[in-house]
């Protein structure tokens, strides 16, 4: 494994944070839609920011959504540093004047969550609803906070964390 | 320090250029090479605007044109925008076949004249194509021959080894000039035909080898050992985590 990515969880943000707990998810996509909805002004979970899975047999269902890694692949790889971290929400958020659609950050994010909106031709990420994230606010379960970073929910958030640190020991 | 925009009193950082300012202060002023990746080239000649300073008036490429002291500035007179449609219309007469340009063309009210179009050319030798190849280390790209013949390609419009593939000349290109085309697992850009790589998971094609390659060369892949799409990473995290929860 590279050692980079231990980096990724050791971070200590000092802004609010997006807490997923898994466990509570009830798979409704609520999020997905109002996600697309504020970012293309569409409902199309295709394009949306955050992407729910449903594994039916196994019954259960997961968020997957950028983890705002304090080392995050997508800003090392870009050529422009048009990926930066936002001082206000702490999210990386992309400068599309400045991208030059090379597309590598997509290609190199290890979960999949920078992806490209062909329809909008730009770089889609997370970004925590510039600071109001909607689908906190629609998720009907309590799936999704978004919360001050108290002991307990670094807590919280470091056992999504650990749990998407699992994911790619095994991958890697 | 405060500069005057169009009436409007903008304030600006010495050395930051008008464009920029200008656009800083929500005041449109139309470009096509520029791009903020990179510094202004005053290449197009669109973003002309009229400067006074001190009482001497002169004409300057905003895009280029540092602010160094206090200035007041024009982006719309009359005599700029005849300036500004005659440049349209050079524009597409060297490009013809480029929507964009043709679009301009009509909205500038550009008129027909003895100049005669150049019906294949989609190219207007802006050089953001070259800028960016540039930028992500490549220089693959480059103009090539003089005068009207001027256009960019890679050496002899040979298959470049340096180029990645990643396809951001063709995306930054204000005109759409530069094809790539994507069909059954290739890739075809400046004449480098790219076999794509393969999904391990899902079998799609999803990148170029020069593309893994260039990450690897950051130290960011994530798995150099597995080929993944980004559509199969993500649900296999997902996977992982029902797992782990
Ligand atoms: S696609 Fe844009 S944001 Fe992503 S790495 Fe390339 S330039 Fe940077």
């Amino acid at each position: 494994m590279n050692n980079w990515f231990q980096e990724v969880w050791d971070q200590e943000s000092m802004h609010k944070e997006l807490i997923v707990q898994p466990e509570r998810c009830t798979g409704c996509r609520t999020c997905e839609l109002i996600c697309s909805f504020v970012h293309v002004q569409e409902f199309d979970t295709t394009r949306s920011r955050i992407s729910v899975f449903n594994f039916e047999k196994a019954g259960f269902s997961v968020p997957v959504v950028c983890q705002q890694c304090s080392v995050a692949a997508c800003m090392e790889v870009c050529p422009v540093e048009a990926i930066t971290r936002s001082d206000r929400t702490g999210a990386m958020v992309v400068n599309h004047d400045k991208c030059l659609r090379c597309k590598m950050c997509t290609i190199a994010c290890p979960f999949g969550a920078t992806i490209y909106d062909p329809i909008k031709d730009i770089i889609a990420k997370c970004d925590l609803g510039n600071g109001d994230p909607m689908c906190v606010k629609v998720c009907p379960s309590g799936a999704l906070t978004y919360q001050e970073p108290t002991q307990a929910n670094i807590s919280k958030r470091k056992a999504y964390a650990a749990r998407f640190k699992a994911v790619y020991e095994e991958v890697g | 320090m405060k500069i005057l925009i169009d009436d409007l009193e903008v304030e600006v950082t010495h050395g930051e250029t008008i464009l920029t300012s200008a656009r800083k202060a929500g005041i449109h002023i139309p470009t096509l090479c520029y791009h903020e990746a990179f510094e202004g080239q005053g290449r197009c000649r669109l973003c002309l605007v009229e400067v006074d300073c001190r009482g001497v008036k002169q004409v300057v490429t905003s895009c280029t044109y540092p602010v160094t002291e206090e200035i007041t500035v024009r982006t719309s007179t009359p005599g700029i925008e005849k300036m500004r449609k005659n440049i349209v219309m050079l524009l597409y007469k060297q490009a013809s076949a480029s929507t964009i340009l043709h679009d301009m063309y009509l909205e500038y009210g550009c008129s027909e004249n003895s100049l005669s179009d150049n019906p294949e050319e989609k190219c207007m030798v802006c050089n953001l194509c070259v800028l960016a190849c540039e930028e992500m280390g490549s220089s693959a790209i480059s103009l090539i021959m003089r005068g009207t013949e001027k256009r960019a390609a890679t050496p002899y419009d040979e298959a470049s080894e340096v180029c990645l593939g990643c396809g951001a000349c063709a995306a930054i290109c204000p005109t759409q000039a530069i094809e790539v085309i994507e069909r059954d697992g290739y890739r075809i850009i400046w004449n480098k035909k790219f076999t794509l790589l393969k999904c391990q998971h899902c079998g799609r094609s999803f990148a170029t080898e020069e593309q893994l390659a260039y990450i690897d060369s950051k130290g960011k892949y994530a798995d150099p050992d597995s080929l993944i799409c980004l559509n199969c990473r993500r649900k296999m995290t997902a996977e992982k985590i029902g797992i782990f929860t």
